[in-house]
């Protein structure tokens, strides 16, 4: 099924960028820390047991997907969150789960009404 | 395929195995609740096999396509079938906004018993997906994963108060 966001069919955002990025465990764990506020690389790859070159390189990834923009201080370059496009993957996102979610509780309605229906049923006979 | 994304949905109606299967399979009630809030036109449902499911949905001015067919039907066990958008001819298409989605998912339903109530599991599988493909559906999947959600619930807030220092 075809489940666009109606806000964002027009604009630019590539979200197929987007959920490539958020496939990589560490890149997730790389938006969580910044969630925090900004970060160098250097504070980036603390906590994980990984190369400064390895967080350069997913630090790409997620720059070219549009979820980071980094800072312009060239001995830092603080990487920090940019909303628009994350925005946009969790509407998508929020959507898809909504799609089974609001279906199943119409199908219990329906369910309801069958057994109000076999039960009438009985009650004829 | 034990390393490709899958999507899984967990779910127990209360109601009998028979009746829940009834609602997926008779044409007439599942139009009646599959698309959340939108009205849903079965063009064709031919429950077998090789059979095929042509499905509209409609809200507002806008609409939505889609194709199953049939590769499983077990009654009241199991549904498989492949999952795809069309095109108005029915023809299989990619997303126009993800041209990475997978363009076929191989979809799973399966019905339990549980008491007097029926456990239902729904899942979703790229099929025949190139790399792409994959990486965009397991980047869906990952988002959509229990402890990524709250990692959203937490960039949400920040986007709010990123906007409000904005205007």
């Amino acid at each position: 099924m075809v489940m666009e966001p109606s806000d964002y069919t027009n604009s630019e955002t590539n979200l197929d960028a987007v959920f490539a990025a958020l496939a990589d465990p560490t890149r997730r764990a790389i938006l969580s820390r910044l969630a925090e506020g900004q970060a160098s690389v250097n504070e980036i790859a603390a906590p994980f047991d990984i190369s400064q070159p390895a967080v350069s390189k997913h630090l790409k990834v997620l720059e070219r997907a549009g979820l980071i923009a980094r800072g312009v201080d060239e001995q830092r370059r603080p990487a920090r969150l940019t909303a628009e496009n994350l925005a946009a993957a969790v509407d998508w996102l929020t959507e898809f789960k909504e799609f089974w979610t609001t279906s199943f509780d119409q199908l219990d309605d329906v369910l309801n009404q069958m057994k109000q229906a076999e039960t009438k049923e009985t009650d004829h006979e | 395929m034990s390393d490709l994304p899958e999507y899984v949905i967990d779910r127990v109606f209360d109601a009998p195995r028979a009746m829940v299967w009834r609602a997926w399979t008779d044409p007439e009630l599942l139009a009646r609740w599959y698309g959340p809030g939108v009205e849903t036109i079965i063009h064709k449902f031919d429950l077998k096999p090789g059979g095929t499911w042509l499905n509209e949905m409609k809200w507002g001015d806008k609409g939505d396509l889609s194709k199953a067919v049939f590769l499983e039907v077990v009654p009241e066990e199991k549904l498989v079938w492949h999952h795809s958008s069309t095109d108005s001819d029915w023809n299989i298409t990619s997303n126009p906004m993800m041209p990475d989605w997978p363009r076929v998912l191989l979809t799973t339903v399966t019905f339990e018993d549980a008491g007097d109530k029926t456990k239902l599991r729904l899942s979703w599988v790229p099929f025949e997906a190139s790399e792409a493909e994959i990486a965009c559906f397991a980047g869906a999947v990952a988002g959509m994963s229990k402890g990524w959600e709250s990692g959203f619930a937490i960039m949400d807030e920040i986007f709010a108060e990123m906007q409000a220092d904005n205007s």
